[in-house]
């Protein structure tokens, strides 16, 4: 009996019988398991494409600012520099302050200067989904887990939580689920930072702390390090406490860079939970 | 072609765009290709997702939902149109 062969029938492999949907499944699973097996190579695979995103959207915010009236930049760019020379004075102001305090005290203050490991920053939310930052720079770099990132101006960010050969990912202090100390407010009341993602954070406190909406809130690291400001206080009246929801002062949206340094962060969590003195 | 059209755009906005496109573009390639939403929750949590940020893998749980919503949408449709 003759046999007649058709392509289409084939049993094994048929164009009909795989759809994008399943090749697009499969083509992630394949994706999975690098990312598993070899992750430093699938992030030196990855990055150029993170770079070509980044220039696509620098580029698109390029085009969509070329339709704003140009009076309208000129006044914004003005205020802006004026703004930034503000606050330079103000920070030499504050900084020759210190140093004549300290003068008169005899103690001396060191001088503080923004030291640590420059890394690029790959990818940042809104892209990513969990406040977390892909960043170009891994254990050859001495980059290393527990390690604090920061922002322009020396603002924490976050904590170092996975660390490769030439990349690694930092946690924000935003980031659902992170849990961090700090102080809040003129008093700089102790209080635990809870995050809630999309670079926002929360806190509760007992209504007489008297916290108000545009209050400071700081984090150790070494020192006090200003990290955000109340944004808004939910209130119950049946509630002794108050809910404060905070935003960072740094914008984890758009991020070029940070700096890692060792603060001892990771230490927090032990010190904490070996203490009696929770705030 | 709007099928291919749907998966690329929707693995490609994983990198290129914000997560709410994303996942927007996870609903609508649903309609026409059922598997792309869990392809895509996948490859955000395989680029993104670290156990410190989050409790579980949203994104895969989303697609995964989002898979079998769309496939049980399309059996009960099939059945449907056999009956009519």
């Amino acid at each position: 009996m003759k046999k007649i062969f058709s392509a289409k029938r084939n049993a094994l492999l048929s164009s009909a019988t795989i759809s994008w949907g399943g090749g697009a499944l499969a083509l992630v699973l394949i994706i999975l398991l690098v990312r598993f097996a070899a992750p430093n190579i699938f992030w030196r695979a990855f990055a150029p494409v993170f770079h070509a995103a980044d220039t696509l959207a620098l580029a698109s915010h390029t085009f969509a600012a070329s339709f704003g009236t140009a009076a309208a930049l000129t006044l914004q760019n003005e205020r802006l520099t004026s703004e930034n020379s503000a606050l330079a004075s103000e920070n030499q102001a504050l900084s020759q302050k210190i140093v004549n305090i300290s003068a008169l005290s005899g103690f001396s203050v060191p001088q503080q200067h923004a030291s640590g490991i420059l890394a690029g920053v790959l990818a940042h939310p809104p892209v990513s989904p969990y406040d977390t930052l892909v960043l170009s720079a891994g254990s050859t770099a001495g980059v290393r887990k527990g390690m604090e990132v920061f922002g322009a101006g020396g603002v924490p960010l976050g904590v170092v939580e996975t660390v490769l050969a030439d990349f690694s990912r930092a946690v924000l202090f935003s980031a659902p689920g992170m849990s961090t100390y700090g102080w809040v407010g003129k008093a700089s009341s102790p209080v635990t930072l809870v995050g809630e993602g999309a670079g926002t954070m929360s806190a509760l406190m007992p209504r007489s702390a008297n916290i108000i909406v545009g209050d400071s809130v700081f984090v150790p690291g070494p020192g006090m390090l200003p990290i955000g400001s109340v944004v808004r206080i939910d209130d119950e009246p049946s509630s002794p406490s108050v809910t404060l929801r905070i935003m960072l002062s740094q914008n984890i949206f758009s991020i070029p860079w940070v700096l890692v340094r060792d603060s001892g962060t990771a230490l927090q969590g032990p010190l904490f939970s070996a203490t009696s003195t929770l705030p | 072609m709007m099928r291919g059209a749907f998966t690329l755009a929707t693995l490609a906005s994983v990198i290129f765009f914000p997560w709410p496109l994303t996942a927007v573009l996870m609903l609508v390639s649903s309609l026409v290709e059922p598997l792309v939403p869990l392809a895509a929750g996948i490859f955000t949590d395989t680029l993104y997702y670290t156990p410190k940020a989050g409790v579980l893998p949203f994104f895969t749980l989303f697609g995964a939902l989002v898979t079998v919503v769309a496939l049980l949408v399309r059996s009960r449709l099939r059945t449907g149109i056999i009956r009519g």
